[in-house]
């Protein structure tokens, strides 16, 4: 689910900071730039785990800011196709189920990667909401969102910028996982335990 | 900003969370004062929950030692630390081919995870659960007086 990554970035840091030591001053800049940030095809940015190096400090004539070329190391939240996944319930519609994280909240399972053969009915507690349900040997098992839900990443997609949104759309989302739950051992856990 | 590795390397849930713990997550109950920011808080809040709350360094180089037997891909060892499967059927969804490769063998392997790998937070055997707690207290105290 995580990995480490190796970046090297320019980073300004401004005039106000000289006050702190150099290394504070750097990691509150790149945490500032790059924390809870989706870098395309790399990942989510969860945390800065260390500096690697630190060159320059070369002041640009104009300038009241030194620049330093930093080499740091990112950790970096991105599952790999295969893996398994643990995650709690958000939304469940009739296109499939939406599930979160906690701190990523944009996974999707679509109605053609829920297990064989399931169906839905309204939800009696809330209008927009169904309730899927999978049929297996003639009993029925609901998913509810009253324990974790085990899935299989089927695919990680990093959408480009849109360039125009109308109004009312969701929110863009940088990076989205599809999930899958077509087998053995996925789906709430209670099914399985 | 360029990218010098894209890959340095993967991270089980428990090194990432040890990471967030030896930078003050754990110990700081207002969540201010620590030197973290809210989005790192959510992980460690989502990490706790997982297995990997309860395991520790040793546990699993033991794992990785006993597991050398089993031939398993990288991928694979990975998701098995991760989620601790507990039965044959939550093994089944992380070992491709499972039957091919591994046939009556499963079943060892399943024992072998329950007796290395510490169970999660919530599981349902009470005589396991509550030991590896009890483990796991004395050793956060330790970090919090240091």
């Amino acid at each position: 689910m995580f990995f480490l990554s190796l970046i090297e970035h320019t980073l300004r840091v401004p005039p106000h900071l000289l006050s702190l030591p150099l290394n504070k001053a750097i990691m509150g800049e790149l945490e500032k730039l790059f924390l809870d940030k989706v870098i395309a095809n790399l990942g989510l940015c969860i945390s800065v785990y260390d500096i690697r190096s630190i060159d320059g400090g070369f002041i640009f004539p104009g300038d009241g800011a030194s620049t330093y070329t930093v080499k740091f190391r990112l950790i970096m939240f991105r599952p790999f196709v295969g893996e398994i996944v643990t995650a709690k319930l958000k939304e469940s519609d009739t296109n499939g189920l939406r599930l979160s994280l906690g701190f990523f909240d944009d996974i999707y399972v679509p109605a053609h990667l829920m297990p064989n053969p399931s169906q839905f009915e309204p939800d009696p507690e809330n209008k927009n909401q169904v309730r899927w349900m999978w049929e297996f040997q003639g009993e029925k098992y609901p998913i509810d969102g009253i324990d974790e839900i085990r899935f299989r990443v089927h695919n990680v997609n990093y959408p480009s910028i849109p360039i125009e949104q109308p109004k009312e759309s969701k929110p863009f989302a940088p990076m989205v996982i599809t999930g899958s739950l077509d087998y053995d051992g996925l789906g709430p856990i209670s099914w399985w335990v | 900003m360029k990218i010098r590795k894209a890959n340095a390397g993967t991270l089980t849930n428990f090194e990432v969370l040890d990471f967030l713990r030896s930078r003050g997550a754990a110990t700081d109950p207002t969540r201010v004062i620590a030197p973290m920011a809210q989005s790192e808080f959510k992980v460690y809040d989502y990490l706790v929950q997982t297995a990997a709350c309860n395991q520790t360094k040793e546990s699993i180089d033991e794992f990785l030692k006993k597991c050398k037997q089993y031939d398993l891909a990288k991928a694979e060892i990975l998701n098995i630390i991760n989620i601790r499967p507990a039965s044959a059927v939550e093994i089944d969804s992380i070992i491709e081919e499972c039957e091919k490769r591994m046939g009556e063998r499963v079943e060892e392997l399943v024992e072998m995870v329950v007796q290395v790998l510490p169970p999660p937070p919530n599981e349902p055997k009470p005589e396991e659960g509550m030991d590896e707690d009890k483990e796991e207290n004395p050793i956060a105290e330790q970090m919090e007086a240091s």
